[in-house]
C-alpha cells in the first residue's frame, strides 16, 4: 500500500524525505520504497475557458481562448470533444513538461496559433484506468471554479510523495492509513492523533426498512449496516477523488468513493447497496448453492456451496468480503443506501477469491485480517462521509447482523527473558518506553510486564511477539554479534554422506564433471530406465508433462545433458551425478529415496594431440572407472559383472548388471543404438550404482601384512577357446586349480580374427605364483601350472598354444 | 737402452697414447696392453735380474711410478671422454618445453555443490551436524510443524507439488527442523544442525525461478540462544563466503516458524556498500531469512520454550553462487553445459 505523506501529516508530523522514511521503515518494520509522483511535471496550471470557436480548417478541432491568470487570455487549439465555455481545465503552458518526456511548445495547428495544451488526467500522469470514467475520452474539467493560473499539482495530487510499503502477511494492520500512522509513528517516536467520526444526531432515526440475518455466524463475527435515506448521489469531492486515484482506485460516485475511502483510511472494507433494488428487504449472509450465479459487469460467476454470499431474496448481491454484483449497485439515481461493514473469515474469503479469480483490495484485507475493534467506527465514518457528500435526510441506527466484542490481547512477559532472547540488557524503562511508542499499555511488576495490545495489532499474541517489537524498534543494528555459547558439540557429516563423498571423489579424480539434474521427469523418461521395477511416483498437479514423475534413474538426466552438450559441439563428455532416485514399493504411498551415483561418457577419452592418438570410450574404459569406485567401498563383498539384455534401452551385447555378493547394485553398458539416435547422442556408455546398497555391505577389516620378502615366479599361458566362453569363467577356473601359491591372474591378450579359426578366440594370461614364506621351486610351480592347463582342457576344451 | 730409460720411454709413450685416445674402448685396450700381465712394463721388469742389487729398489719404485702415471693419464682421459658423452646426450635429449602437456584431467565439482560444501564446512567447524532430510515430505513436517496450519495465508507464499493430501515435495529444508528436534537428546547438549538439500516449488522456470532449487536450513536449540547469537553466526558466515570486510544487517520480516523473523542483508561485496548495479544502488544485498524459533514450533517438538530457545536460518546456494560469481540465469545450473561447469574448477 502507498502511504501518502500529505495524508499521513493529518495524523503525525512528518519532517523527513520519503527516501529517508522508506529506509528507516524498512529497517525497523516493513519493507518500503519511496514513490515520488510527477517529479518531471512543470508548467501545468488551471485555465478558465472563456470562448470556444470552431476551427476554420478542421471538423473536430476547436479554437479556445483560455484565461491562465495572465494579462491576456491565450489561444489554444483543442481536439477534445468535451471542451466547452466556462470550464476550468488543466492547461499545459508553453514549455511545460509532461510524463514520458513530452514537452509542450507554442505552435500552429492547421494554421491556428496554439499556445499550450488543454489536458486530460491521463496526460498529466493519472493512469487512465484510475481516472473518473466521464473524462476517459476527453479533457479533465474541474467541478468547481479554481483560480486561473494556479498550479494544478496539489489540487490533483499529481506530485504526491508516498512511501510504498510491502507488507508481510502478519502486518495487515498497516493496510489502512491509521495503522500505517501508528507504525511509522512508532519508528519516529510520534504518537498519531485521530479525529473521531461523528454523525448528525438530528438525522438519526429508528428505521425499520431492512432486516438482516447472518446464517454463518462463525464465519461472520461482525456484520453491521446503516441505512441512509433520500441521498443525492453525485460526485465525491476532489480531495477524496485525488486520494483514491493515487491509491489506484477509480472514483465512481459519492457513495462508492466514500466506502473505498474508508477502506484506505481504516483498513476496513465497506460495501454499499441500493436499498430500492433489493428484491426482498432482508439481507441474508449464507453459503451459496452450487450453481448460483453472481452477476458482475462483464461476466457471471458460477458459485459453489463453499462461497459465502450476501443475498436478498432470490438475488445474490455479492460474494461476502470480496465483490458486489450489479444487482444492487449504487448509481447516480440511487436514493436509499445501505452501507455494510463486516468481518469475514480470512480462509473462507481467500479460497473463494482464489476459486473465482476475484482477489482485490477488500479480499486482500479480510484474508490477512482486519481490526474488529473499529468495525463500528469505520461504518460511522463511511456514513458520515456519504452524508456530507450526498446529504441524507435520515440515517438509521446501527443495524446488527452479528457482533463480537473486540477484546484487547494481554501478553505477559518478563523483562529478563525478553532481554535474554534478544541478547541485550535493556532497562525496564527502556523496554516500556518502546512498547508505549507502539501504543501498547504496560503494567510493570518487578521483572514481570503485562502488556495490553490494542485490537488493531491482532498479530500480537505471545511474548516472542514482544521480543520482536522491542528489538526492531530498539534497532537490530544495535545488537551485538555473539556466537551460541553452550556446550561444545562435534559437527560433521553422517557416515553415509562421508561414504558417498568418497565415491564421488573417485569420479572427480577420473576426470568426470559433476552434473545436477531435475528430479521431476516426463512419463517417457521414467519408462525408459525403470531399472528398479518399483511403482512410479506421480505429482497430483504437475505444471508440465516434462516434470510429472519423480525420477527412478539418473540416466535420463545425464543423457539429456550429453545431448545438450553435443548439440553445442561439446563432443567429448564425461559426466556424473550423485543424487536420489525415488522407488515406491507396491501399496506404499511414500517412495523410498535412494542415493545413486551415475555416470555417462561419450566421445573420446583421450584426445588427438601432437603426441597422442585419440581414443574412443569403450565398455572397458568405463568398467575401469566403476572398478575403481568399487575398490573404494572398503568392503570384502564380491563384485561381479553379469551380462544382461534385460534393459530395453541398453545395448543387449554390451551391458552388465553389477552384483555385490550376488545382489544387483547397479548396471553398466552402452546405450542402445536406437535410444542414442532418438535422443541425439553419439555412442554413449553409462553406469549406475546404488550407494545405499553399497554402503550397507560388510566393511572390510584390514589386518596389515608385511610385503613378502621372497620373489614371485611367473608363467604365461595362451589358449584357444570357443568365443562364447567368458573371461570370468577361465579366471575362476585357473584360481580353482592353481594351488595355494597362485597369487594373481591377469589377462594380457584377447584376439579373434585372422589366423584364428572361426568362433574361436585366443586368450593369454599371466599367472603369478608366490610363497610368502619360502623361495618357490620350479617343480612346485610346474605342478600347479599343469593342473591349471589340464583343467582348462578338460572343462572348456581349450587348445594350449 | 738401460732398463731405466726403457721404463721412462714406456711412460712417455703410454701417456701420449692415452691423451690421443678418442674412445673409451681405446683407453681400456691401452690399459690392458700397457699395464696388464703380458704388457711391456711387466716384460721390461724381467730384465731386473741384470740390474745391480743396490739399484733394484730404485728401479722398482720407478716401475711403480710409471704404472701409476699411465694409470692416471688413462683415468683423466676417461673422465674427459665420459663428460663429453654426457654433454652430448644432454644435447640430444633437449626438448621444447613450451609444447602442450599430455593432459591430466580431474573433473569439476558442480558449482552448487562447491557452494554448499563450503558452507557445510564452515558450520561443521562451528560444531554443526549435517542432516539432509527427505525430499518427499509429509505435509505435517513441511507445514504444520512449522506453525503453518492449513488455510494459513503463508501457504500462498509457496506453491507446493503435492503427491497426495499428506505427501508433498518439500518446499523448504526447514521441514527437517521438526524431525531433528524430535530426535535430539538435549541431555547430551545443544542441537546444532544444518540441513542442505533440494526443494521444490510450483514455479515456472525462468531466469530467476526454478521449480527445483537448493536450500540450507540451519537450526540451533539450546538454553541461551539469542538474536545476538543469530546475528554473530550469520555475520561470520557472510564473511566466510563473501569476504572478511562484510557486514550484515537485519530487517524485520515474517515467517510463521520464527519470531522474531528477519531478512538478512550483506553489505555489497562489489562496491563495498557504496552502491552499484548488483546491490541496486542500496549498498546491501538480501541473502537469507532467519529468526528465533517460534515457541509453537518448539512446543510441538516437545521442547519447553521457557527453558529453551532456538535460532533458525535458511539460505539459497543458487542465490549465493549467482551473487558471488555473477551468474545471471538460474537455469544455467541445471543445463550442465560442461563449459559452464568447468569454469568453476577448484573455486571452493
Amino acid at each position: 500500500m502507498k502511504i501518502s505523506v500529505n495524508w499521513l501529516k493529518e495524523y503525525i508530523p512528518v519532517t523527513h524525505t520519503v527516501e529517508e522514511m522508506a529506509n528507516k521503515i524498512s529497517l525497523t518494520g516493513i519493507e518500503s520504497s519511496p514513490v515520488e509522483l510527477g517529479t518531471e511535471l512543470t508548467g501545468l496550471v488551471v485555465g478558465h475557458v472563456t470562448s470556444v470557436k470552431p476551427h476554420p480548417d478542421s471538423d473536430h478541432l476547436k479554437v479556445c481562448m483560455v484565461d491562465v491568470g495572465e494579462d491576456e487570455d491565450i489561444q489554444i487549439v483543442c481536439g477534445a470533444p468535451n471542451v466547452a465555455v466556462d470550464q476550468y481545465v488543466i492547461v499545459a503552458t508553453h514549455g511545460a513538461h509532461l510524463p514520458d518526456g513530452v514537452r509542450i511548445k507554442r505552435g500552429k495547428l492547421r494554421g491556428q496559433e496554439s499556445n499550450g495544451m488543454i489536458c486530460g488526467l491521463d496526460e498529466v500522469g493519472v493512469p487512465a484506468k484510475y481516472m473518473p470514467e466521464e473524462f476517459e475520452n476527453g479533457i479533465y474539467v474541474f467541478d468547481e471554479p479554481q483560480k486561473p493560473g494556479t498550479a494544478v499539482y496539489d489540487l490533483l495530487g499529481l506530485k504526491d510523495q508516498m512511501v510504498d510499503i510491502d507488507i508481510t502477511p502478519n502486518r495487515a494492520d498497516t493496510l489502512g492509513m491509521r495503522g500505517a500512522a501508528w507504525e511509522i509513528g512508532a519508528t519516529y517516536d510520534e504518537k498519531p492523533s485521530f479525529k473521531k467520526p461523528k454523525l448528525n444526531t438530528d438525522k438519526i432515526k429508528d428505521l425499520n426498512d431492512v432486516d438482516v440475518e447472518v446464517e454463518e455466524k462463525s464465519l461472520v463475527p461482525d456484520y453491521l449496516l446503516r441505512e441512509l435515506k433520500d441521498v443525492k448521489v453525485g460526485k465525491s469531492p476532489l480531495w477524496m477523488q485525488r486520494r483514491l486515484w493515487n491509491q489506484g482506485i477509480r472514483p465512481v460516485n459519492s457513495v462508492i468513493d466514500a466506502a473505498n475511502y474508508v477502506m484506505i483510511e481504516y483498513g476496513q472494507p465497506i460495501q454499499a447497496y441500493d436499498l430500492d433494488k433489493l428484491a426482498e428487504k432482508k439481507l441474508v449472509i449464507k453459503k451459496a448453492h452450487d450453481g448460483d450465479k453472481l452477476k458482475l459487469a462483464d461476466e457471471d460467476k458460477v458459485l459453489n456451496h463453499n462461497d459465502l454470499i450476501v443475498a436478498a431474496g432470490e438475488d445474490i448481491l455479492g460474494v461476502a468480503g470480496i465483490v458486489n454484483g450489479t444487482v444492487a449497485q449504487v448509481d447516480d439515481n440511487s436514493k436509499n443506501i445501505l452501507l455494510e461493514a463486516g468481518v469475514f473469515d480470512g480462509a473462507s474469503v481467500r479460497k473463494t477469491a482464489q476459486r473465482h479469480d476475484l482477489r482485490g483490495d477488500a479480499s486482500n484485507r479480510f484474508e490477512k485480517g482486519v481490526d474488529n475493534g473499529i468495525v463500528s467506527e469505520a461504518l460511522v465514518r463511511a456514513t458520515q462521509l456519504v452524508d456530507e457528500t450526498s446529504a441524507a435526510k435520515e440515517i438509521s441506527k446501527e443495524i446488527v447482523g452479528n457482533y463480537t466484542e473486540a477484546k484487547p490481547t494481554v501478553i505477559e512477559g518478563s523483562v529478563s527473558h525478553i532481554n535474554h532472547l534478544m541478547g541485550l540488557e535493556l532497562s525496564t524503562d527502556e523496554m516500556v518506553g518502546i512498547l508505549d511508542r507502539l501504543g501498547f499499555t504496560v503494567k510493570v511488576d518487578g521483572d514481570k510486564i503485562t502488556v495490553t495490545i490494542p485490537t488493531r495489532r491482532w498479530d500480537m499474541a505471545i511474548e516472542a511477539d514482544l521480543v520482536e517489537e522491542v528489538n526492531r524498534i530498539y534497532g537490530y543494528e544495535n545488537l551485538p554479534n555473539t556466537l551460541p555459547a553452550g556446550m561444545e558439540t562435534r559437527g560433521g557429516y553422517s557416515q553415509k554422506r562421508e561414504f558417498s563423498n568418497k565415491l564421488r571423489d573417485v569420479l572427480l579424480g577420473e576426470g568426470m564433471d559433476e552434473a545436477i539434474n531435475f528430479s521431476l521427469l516426463s512419463k517417457k523418461e521414467v519408462d525408459d530406465f525403470n531399472v528398479t521395477s518399483a511403482e512410479y511416483t506421480k505429482l497430483l498437479h504437475p505444471m508440465t508433462e516434462d516434470h510429472e514423475y519423480l525420477r527412478n534413474s539418473l540416466i535420463p538426466g545425464l543423457v539429456r545433458n550429453i545431448a545438450y552438450n553435443q548439440a553445442r559441439n561439446n563432443k567429448d563428455l564425461s559426466i556424473f551425478e550423485q543424487a536420489r532416485i525415488f522407488a515406491r514399493p507396491k501399496g506404499q504411498a511414500r517412495p523410498n529415496e535412494i542415493e545413486y551415483l551415475s555416470g555417462a561418457i561419450s566421445g573420446n577419452v583421450m584426445l588427438d594431440s601432437w603426441n597422442t592418438k585419440a581414443q574412443k570410450v569403450d565398455f572397458y574404459y568405463l568398467k575401469g572407472i566403476v572398478d575403481e569406485v568399487l575398490s573404494f567401498t572398503n568392503t570384502d563383498a564380491k563384485f561381479e559383472y553379469e551380462a544382461t539384455d534385460d534393459y530395453s534401452n541398453m545395448h543387449p551385447g554390451q551391458t552388465a548388471k553389477i552384483l555385490a555378493n550376488g545382489q544387483v547394485v547397479g548396471l553398466i553398458g552402452k546405450l542402445h543404438p536406437k535410444y542414442q539416435k532418438d535422443h541425439n547422442v553419439d555412442e554413449t556408455f553409462v553406469f549406475e550404482l546404488n550407494i545405499d546398497a553399497l554402503f550397507e555391505l560388510n566393511k572390510k577389516s584390514i589386518k596389515s601384512q608385511s610385503a613378502p620378502k621372497y620373489p614371485s615366479v611367473s608363467r604365461d599361458l595362451a589358449i584357444l577357446v570357443k568365443s562364447d566362453v567368458e573371461n570370468a569363467q577361465i579366471i575362476s577356473d585357473i584360481y580353482e586349480n592353481g594351488g595355494k601359491y597362485l597369487n594373481d591372474v591377469t589377462i594380457f591378450d584377447v584376439y579373434e580374427g585372422k589366423n584364428i579359426k572361426t568362433n574361436y578366440k585366443s586368450l593369454a594370461y599371466h599367472l603369478e605364483f608366490l610363497n610368502p614364506n619360502d623361495t618357490l621351486t620350479d617343480e612346485e610351480v610346474e605342478k600347479a601350472f599343469s593342473l591349471v592347463k589340464d583343467s582348462l582342457v578338460e572343462k572348456f576344451n581349450v587348445e594350449i598354444r | 737402452m738401460s732398463l731405466d730409460d726403457k721404463l721412462k720411454s714406456l711412460r712417455e709413450n703410454g701417456i701420449d697414447e692415452a691423451k690421443r685416445a678418442q674412445r673409451l674402448q681405446e683407453l681400456n685396450d691401452l690399459r690392458v696392453n700397457l699395464l696388464g700381465k703380458k704388457g711391456p712394463i711387466t716384460k721390461a721388469l724381467r730384465g731386473m735380474k741384470d740390474v745391480p742389487a743396490e739399484q733394484r729398489p730404485e728401479i722398482g719404485t720407478l716401475a711403480n711410478n710409471v704404472k701409476k702415471d699411465i694409470q692416471q693419464a688413462i683415468e683423466e682421459k676417461m673422465t674427459e671422454l665420459n663428460e663429453k658423452l654426457v654433454a652430448h646426450q644432454l644435447e640430444e635429449e633437449k626438448i621444447d618445453v613450451t609444447l602442450p602437456a599430455a593432459k591430466q584431467v580431474q573433473g569439476t565439482k558442480h558449482i552448487l555443490n562447491q557452494t554448499i560444501e563450503d558452507i557445510e564446512q564452515f558450520f561443521i567447524g562451528l560444531g554443526y551436524e549435517v542432516a539432509p532430510g527427505y525430499e518427499v515430505e509429509e505435509d505435517h513436517y513441511n507445514f504444520e510443524r512449522l506453525n503453518i496450519p492449513k488455510d494459513h495465508p503463508a501457504r500462498d507464499m509457496q506453491d507446493t507439488f503435492y503427491l497426495s493430501d499428506e505427501l508433498l515435495m518439500r518446499t523448504q529444508t526447514s521441514a527437517q527442523e521438526g524431525r531433528d528436534m524430535e530426535a535430539h537428546d538435549f541431555t547430551k547438549g545443544p542441537l546444532k544442525m544444518i540441513s542442505p538439500g533440494v526443494v521444490y516449488r510450483r514455479d515456472d522456470d525462468d531466469a530467476t525461478h526454478s521449480h527445483q532449487f537448493h536450500q540450507i536450513e540451519g537450526l540451533v536449540v539450546d538454553k541461551n540462544i539469542s538474536m545476538a547469537d543469530l546475528k554473530g553466526t550469520l555475520e561470520a558466515l557472510c564473511r566466510h563466503v563473501f569476504g572478511a570486510q562484510r557486514e550484515i544487517r537485519f530487517r524485520p520480516s515474517y515467517f510463521p516458524f520464527t519470531e522474531p523473523s528477519v531478512e538478512v542483508d550483506v553489505s555489497c561485496f562489489n562496491c563495498d556498500g557504496k552502491g552499484c548495479r548488483i546491490c541496486k544502488y542500496t549498498g546491501w544485498i538480501e541473502v537469507l531469512g532467519a529468526g528465533l524459533t517460534h515457541p509453537n514450533v518448539l512446543k510441538m517438538s516437545g521442547i519447553d520454550p521457557n527453558e529453551y530457545s532456538g535460532m533458525a536460518f535458511g539460505l539459497g546456494p543458487e542465490r549465493f553462487a549467482m551473487l558471488k560469481y555473477g551468474i545471471n540465469d538460474i537455469r544455467d545450473f541445471y543445463l550442465n553445459d560442461v563449459r559452464f561447469l568447468e569454469q568453476f574448477k577448484g573455486v571452493n
